[in-house]
């Protein structure tokens, strides 16, 4: 492990043990689950926005997606269109993987920057989202046997809880051990380079673009039956808590540098300090400031380290 | 005139008119004319003063486009103005409801936009190897969270006392006095990015930062000033929004941010930095606010304005690209 993901365990153990120490009743592993389902649509896109980090690019278009998906899924349930659960599934990812590759394709073959091409994505799948909902929302007697889903436990864990698990197994081996994802690797820490050594730059783009939208279309369904509404506003805003848990994990914004260690460990780290709070007695309403101020911190010490570690580095080689 | 070289230097380049015109901001003239003309087929209440009247509420947005157009143009960043925006007006209002005379309070929100800014710009000066983006998510976050505290469990706030900011919301004529001030503001942005050394300066900062370091820019001072102004101008905005709101709440300039990037990018002000012309950020401004007002008035479903302004925002970015990969392959294909 390396050390940057060790200094997070740490982080994470010690709020922990002092939110622990102050409110006996956080320690409990049904907090644990419970943190866990609260957070699973901030953990699997988190994993969709990693890799999009890892070639130097962002994704701003992210909430939208869901919010269409989770609206498209909803609006199917509630007029009667469909009733099978396995279908709501592959039509949110179907749908998710067309706005991803979509993106995919402006930013890699259009040449449009990615934070401009993810902006207009996030205006254009929000503004669909309310269309196709007509100012209609789905509630929970719509929703029928689909709010259910969320609720089933597999050996006593929630099922949704099973499924980021299984993304995460599944992104680390992508990551680790396949050509694709030491290809995304060799994009994000220069894109000429891998272009000359014969990857294709613009369908490795293309492809991540597309898994992001994919993860958004899961991420956007399960919204739908954890919280059993759809409605076209909803997750406004998530795209920034999924690059801040990328960021407090360590990964680098100019590609390149993460791991899927880091960004489980900046979005629980993340996860953490919203159930915690309340519990030692901060109110609520300091919570996004308290956020906010974790991730400058975050983001300065790492910088400093960074300056430290290059500085002895260097005087390491003068002798 | 012949160079050492001996090829010829020509200083006026021909046509200037016919490239004036192909130029995006040319374009952009003719989109807002199209608009207009369509809007006003449209909708017989789409006349001059209706949309002067309208206008307000959304120009404040526009004080926001100049500052964000210069950040732009060094290749940086800043999404935390909406929250400076939100802070700006939470505290406007504590302040007239407190009791303070109005210009004290509108020193205050001045006050805390210039904070928010240099607090931003410091971040990025101290530490350059921090993206602006990250930074500005990081104080995003804190500024509205700060609002969020003050204003507490109801989660807004409305000035007791309006009269101040009904006064600053009033009209000369027909014409609302933010208009004189966005054009105002316009005019002294076209000039400094234009004719002044800051605006080169800029522009050699877009580019090249090491370029630009080298050549003797004080690139960590152009940052630290273009940040600076960003806070000023929001606060500047939050003034104007309070005037047409008479209030703030915890979603206050929610979302100003990136309309203010899609105003400046649609103006062709390329988000990579070194590129762009101030007159295209004001004119795709106006296109974008006449075109709200106009569909507003058809009762065209806001989340409609929304989708086109997506389209637009890729389509400016995307067309040039394309254009410019096609007139390459034509020049291959010939040689």
């Amino acid at each position: 492990m390396q050390k940057r993901e060790l200094s997070l365990v740490i982080v994470l153990v010690l709020l922990i043990a002092v939110v622990s120490f102050v409110n006996p009743s956080f320690f409990t592993i049904d907090n644990f689950l419970d943190i866990l389902k609260n957070n699973v649509v901030t953990l699997i896109p988190t994993l969709g926005m990693l890799m999009v980090l890892l070639i130097g690019g962002i994704d701003i278009s992210i909430a939208s997606t869901m919010a269409l998906a989770g609206m498209v899924v909803g609006l199917l349930f509630k007029y009667n269109k469909i009733e099978s659960t396995l279908l709501a599934f592959i039509i949110a990812l179907a749908i998710g993987a067309v706005c991803g590759c979509l993106m995919g394709t402006i930013i890699g073959l259009g040449n449009v920057p990615p934070i401009i091409a993810t902006m207009g994505g996030m205006y254009i799948f929000r503004a669909l989202a309310y269309i196709v909902g007509d100012s209609q929302w789905a509630g929970a007697e719509a929703l029928g046997n689909y709010k259910d889903f969320a609720l089933k436990n597999i050996c006593g864990v929630n099922v949704t809880i099973w499924i980021t698990l299984l993304c995460y197994i599944l992104f680390f081996i992508l990551l680790k051990w396949t050509k694709f994802g030491r290809n995304i690797y060799a994009v994000g820490s220069n894109a000429e380079a891998a272009q000359i050594s014969g990857i294709k730059v613009a369908r490795v783009k293309i492809a991540v673009y597309t898994i992001m939208g994919v993860l958004c279309g899961l991420t956007g369904a399960l919204n739908t039956s954890i919280y059993a509404s759809a409605q076209p506003n909803s997750l406004t805003g998530k795209e920034m808590d999924v690059i801040a848990a990328c960021v407090i994990g360590g990964v680098s914004m100019s590609g390149g540098r993460g791991t899927v260690a880091g960004s489980l460990l900046g979005g629980l780290v993340l996860a953490v300090i919203a159930k915690a709070l309340p519990l030692i007695k901060i109110p609520a309403i300091a919570q996004n400031t308290i956020k906010g101020v974790l991730i400058v911190v975050v983001i300065i010490v790492n910088v400093i380290t960074q300056r430290m570690m290059n500085k002895r580095a260097l005087a390491r080689r003068e002798m | 005139m012949a160079g050492k070289s001996g090829r010829t230097i020509n200083a006026t380049p021909q046509n200037v008119w016919r490239k004036r015109i192909l130029s995006w901001e040319g374009v952009l003239i003719v989109i807002l004319a199209v608009v207009l003309v369509l809007c006003r087929a449209m909708s017989a209440t789409y006349t001059l003063e209706n949309v002067l009247r309208e206008m307000p509420k959304y120009l404040a947005e526009m004080f926001l486009m100049l500052p964000m157009a210069f950040i732009l143009m060094m290749g940086e960043i800043d999404i935390s103005v909406g929250s400076i925006v939100c802070l700006s007006g939470t505290l406007g209002c504590f302040a007239v409801n407190a009791g303070m005379p109005f210009p004290v309070a509108l020193l205050i929100m001045l006050g805390t936009g210039l904070i928010c800014g240099a607090i931003n710009g410091a971040i990025i000066v101290i530490f350059p190897e921090l993206p602006s983006m990250i930074v500005t998510l990081g104080t995003q976050i804190i500024f509205r969270g700060i609002a969020e505290i003050m204003l507490g469990g109801g989660g807004s706030i409305a000035a007791k006392n309006a009269d101040g900011f009904r006064a600053i919301g009033k009209s000369l004529g027909i014409v609302p006095i933010v208009f004189f001030l966005v054009i105002i503001s316009g005019a002294i942005f076209v000039i400094i990015s234009t004719k002044m050394k800051f605006g080169r300066e800029l522009m050699a900062i877009g580019s090249n930062r090491l370029t630009a370091f080298y050549s003797g820019v004080k690139v960590k001072k152009v940052l630290f000033i273009s940040y600076v102004t960003m806070g000023a101008f929001s606060a500047l905005c939050a003034i104007f929004f309070t005037a047409a709101t008479y209030g703030a709440n915890t979603t206050t300039g929610k979302g100003f941010e990136m309309d203010a990037i899609a105003m400046a990018v649609f103006g062709g002000i390329s988000s990579t930095g070194g590129k762009g012309k101030m007159i295209g950020g004001i004119l795709s401004a106006f296109v974008i606010v006449c075109l709200r007002i106009g569909l507003g008035q058809k009762n065209v479903n806001s989340q409609v304005i929304l989708l086109i302004i997506g389209i637009l925002l890729i389509g400016a970015v995307l067309l040039p690209n394309i254009s410019a990969r096609i007139s390459a392959n034509k020049k291959k294909a010939i040689s």
